[in-house]
């Protein structure tokens, strides 16, 4: 292992996290002249964000949005972007904190075109985490369709290294790397954004709504990728069992959120997420049946309220108050969901061709420093200490809107910090 | 259903739900998981959703004449599920404990057996009952003397019967009345929330249905429905059967007393005193079992009109058990003391049955012949 100590000036900001929101920091604060470090440790920048298949309400692709912000990183030089990086630990006080960064080896190198010559000699395949484990790639993989860098990355758990090296000799440029080594490097900084975001809460441990048991029953997170143009059926959304096109759909709301067996609090953003990908099954298939089980659906503000409104006119989505509690498989594999009507005071029997549970969010990472959470791991923010501040949803569960105001508001407290001093 | 409903709430009904066990009530923001929960629940206005936001609204009337409250067995399907921690369960089981208090008279009997402070006055009453009626008659013989332990020496079986027999008719008297509001209630109150469509009177159908829930009642084929619920249903089973063979016993015993003029201690070959100790020790073995089940279920609430029934039914049957073995161990004081505590508990059991939790003998039994005649499943 090698060590790399540069220690940049002491006026930078680091940001932990490059999805939409410590993107956003670090544009906010390098547009502003300031240094900033952006650690992720995916190999790729966008984060969540880049798995969706698009925002609402406006229903744009999340291209609309990431590729314009890593234009502007690529055109600042006041920017430092590591991936695959880990940040180790953090100590220090406002103004004087030095972080240590551990680099994980993509074993390909800045030479890589993208071009993919290596894939078609890969030997390997892995599961694809980046589609929820519904495809595979070759051991050497692009993370996406618009990964930034524009990098292939090899995945060393599964690689059998330069015993096997056919990607190493495919390659015209060199970029090939099988023996690349972790680095450790230090840097000082005067202010940490932590933006390290969150992870789709682990349906299997929701016993009764049969996650993992039944392979129809998917999560909202899994439903971006399927209906995604770059997803593992290019965008068809069919269910998993037999590829059937759906005649009907249910959404299951509050899947582990507001449950105290699991998430006690609401994950803020299930609901508009089932409302929109409510939309994406009707541009595919006018005339399915779309079922929304829920307890409340909270569409906050005048733009959530008006999608919701808008919904409401389509006379096949029917919207029943009430938590499914219990499923069951059919022969054929569809899924029959039970609730109670709690309008009707009826029980509700409901069979669709698939399941969407409507999963919430959880913090994504425990920051290794002096940082307070709650209860629920969320980073709890200290602007009387100052010096470390969280962003989006590491702070809390939010949308991509809420996100980016939250995270330009972390910019300014980081550069406050810097210029306090 | 009227167009217009005026919600009266009844502020003192939620605070009793909360002080008898139900204190979780207000953490619901009904989900309906709890109805999905339910293995007993009907497909048509299922429970206990519904019972949740009536007892949160404070809709007292609705809720003590709810046939669906004596459906459900009290497994905690629906609380261990519950996002909320608002514990259906147990907040059903409070309401039910305020519907046996409501339709027994008087209420002030009812109260007391509800209230721990009360406890001693409901203790000393069959002592001075007793005492008072033992000395008048002079049936209660402080020094019985005699080479063996004979308890009819020391509290004739007259005094015994001129307490119990019109206590055992009072009680039979009390519960009909009650019972005959209980059941127009129920029924008024089906209809108006359209939990079972009118099909009139019909002897027939209620007597098959009736020995269709005695079958279901004896298999305990409910009981086991629920899930969590399994390993309880063994020990209720086993209480049950030891009543039930204590009551055959008692009855058979007061026939050869009265009928045949064969005076006690009956012999130990004597098949129905078989009877009587396998269903003496079957009651406590089960009381046992149901007490440290609660003690070491922590999700279970237990409040005292638990305790109060389950110490009584244990105290019973080992105040039984203790003074039989004590009279062939010819250990006349200590017999003859557990007799007059078995006696008292006994006198506890009969006086306050249609007040205390026990009266859910007569009220769920009626209740699920009710719903299996009008096809509520």
């Amino acid at each position: 292992m090698t060590k790399d100590n540069t220690s940049p000036a002491n006026g930078s900001i680091l940001v932990v996290g490059g999805g939409i929101s410590g993107l956003t920091t670090t544009l906010e604060a390098a547009e502003a002249g300031y240094e900033v470090f952006l650690v992720e440790n995916k190999p790729y920048l966008g984060g969540r964000v880049s798995q969706l298949n698009q925002y609402f309400p406006k229903l744009c692709p999340p291209t609309c949005g990431l590729e314009i912000n890593f234009k502007r990183i690529k055109d600042n030089r006041k920017i430092k972007v590591f991936t695959m990086a880990e940040v180790e630990k953090v100590e220090g006080s406002p103004g004087n904190y030095n972080a240590t960064i551990k680099l994980n080896p993509r074993l390909i190198n800045e030479n890589c075109t993208a071009c993919g010559e290596c894939v078609d000699v890969c030997p390997v395949e892995r599961k694809n985490d980046f589609n929820f484990d519904m495809d595979n790639t070759k051991a050497v993989y692009k993370a996406s369709e618009m990964a930034f860098p524009m990098r292939y990355t090899i995945d060393s758990s599964v690689c059998k290294g330069s015993e096997c090296g056919k990607c190493a000799d495919v390659c015209k440029y060199n970029a090939v790397e099988l023996n690349m080594e972790s680095k450790t490097l230090n840097i000082q900084v005067g202010a940490v954004v932590w933006s390290t975001g969150w992870k789709p809460y682990d349906a299997e441990q929701i016993d009764n709504l049969g996650f993992g048991k039944h392979k129809n029953i998917i999560t909202n997170m899994m439903m971006e990728r399927l209906s995604a143009p770059n997803g593992p059926t290019k965008g068809e959304i069919i269910r998993p069992s037999d590829k059937k096109a759906p005649e009907s759909v249910v959404f299951v709301q509050c899947a582990g959120s507001r449950d105290e067996n699991h998430l006690t609090y609401c994950s803020y953003i299930c609901c508009m997420a089932s409302l929109k990908q409510a939309t994406y099954v009707r541009a595919q298939y006018p005339e399915a049946k779309i079922y929304i089980f829920y307890i409340d659906l909270r569409t906050p503000g005048q733009k959530y309220e008006k999608f919701y409104k808008n919904l409401k006119e389509d006379e096949n989505v029917f919207f029943i108050k009430g938590k499914v509690a219990e499923v069951t498989e059919e022969p054929d594999g569809s899924i029959t969901v039970v609730a109670e009507d709690t309008i009707a005071g009826e029980k509700v029997r409901q069979t669709a061709d698939m399941v969407i549970l409507a999963t919430g969010m959880q913090p994504a990472a425990k920051p290794h420093a002096d940082l307070k959470v709650n209860e629920d791991g969320f980073i709890i923010n200290d602007f009387e200490k100052g010096g470390m501040f969280a962003a989006g949803c590491a702070n809390k569960p939010a949308d991509v809107v809420s996100s980016n105001q939250n995270a330009t508001g972390m910019a300014l407290k980081a550069i406050q910090t810097l210029v306090k001093r | 259903m009227a167009d217009k409903y005026l919600v009266e709430p009844d502020l003192g009904f939620v605070k009793e739900v909360v002080g008898l066990g139900g204190e979780s009530l207000k953490k619901c923001f009904q989900c309906a998981t709890c109805s999905v929960a339910c293995q007993l629940s009907p497909e048509n206005k299922p429970f206990p959703r519904k019972e949740m936001i009536a007892a949160s609204w404070g809709l007292k009337d609705r809720l003590v004449s709810d046939v669906d409250i004596w459906l459900c067995h009290e497994c905690g399907d629906c609380s261990t599920l519950c996002p909320r921690g608002a514990k259906p369960g147990d907040v059903i089981a409070a309401v039910r404990s305020i519907a046996i208090s409501e339709y027994a008279a008087p209420k002030a009997l009812g109260k007391a057996v509800n209230d721990p402070k009360k406890l001693p006055i409901l203790i000393l009453i069959p002592i001075v009952i007793f005492i008072l009626l033992g000395k008048l008659t002079g049936f209660l013989n402080f020094n019985p003397g005699g080479d063996e332990v004979v308890h009819s020496h020391f509290f004739s079986t007259w005094l015994v019967d001129i307490v119990f027999v019109p206590l055992a008719l009072w009680v039979v008297v009390s519960f009909g009345m009650a019972l005959k509001r209980f059941i127009s209630d129920m029924h008024e109150n089906a209809l108006l929330e359209g939990k079972v469509v009118e099909k009139g009177f019909d002897l027939k159908g209620i007597i098959e249905s009736a020995i269709k829930v005695v079958f279901t009642i004896l298999k305990h084929d409910k009981f086991s429905e629920c899930s969590e619920n399994k390993p309880r249903a063994t020990s209720h089973l086993m209480v049950l059967y030891g009543f039930i063979g204590l009551f055959i016993v008692t009855n058979v015993f007061f026939f050869t007393l009265y009928g045949l003029g064969i005076h006690g201690p009956y012999s130990q070959m004597n098949p129905f005193k078989w009877l009587g100790n396998v269903a003496g020790v079957s009651l406590v073995i089960g009381s046992f079992l149901m007490i440290r089940q609660r003690l070491s279920n922590p999700d279970m609430t237990t409040s005292y009109k638990d305790w109060y029934l389950l110490g009584l039914v244990f105290g019973l049957g080992a105040t039984g058990m203790l003074t039989e073995i004590t009279r062939l161990a010819d250990l006349a004081g200590l017999s003859y003391g557990l007799y007059f505590a078995h006696l008292i508990l006994i006198f506890n059991l009969f006086a306050y049955l249609p007040f205390s939790k026990l009266a859910h003998l007569v009220y769920r039994t009626t209740a699920m012949i009710y719903a299996e005649y009008y096809d509520r499943k």
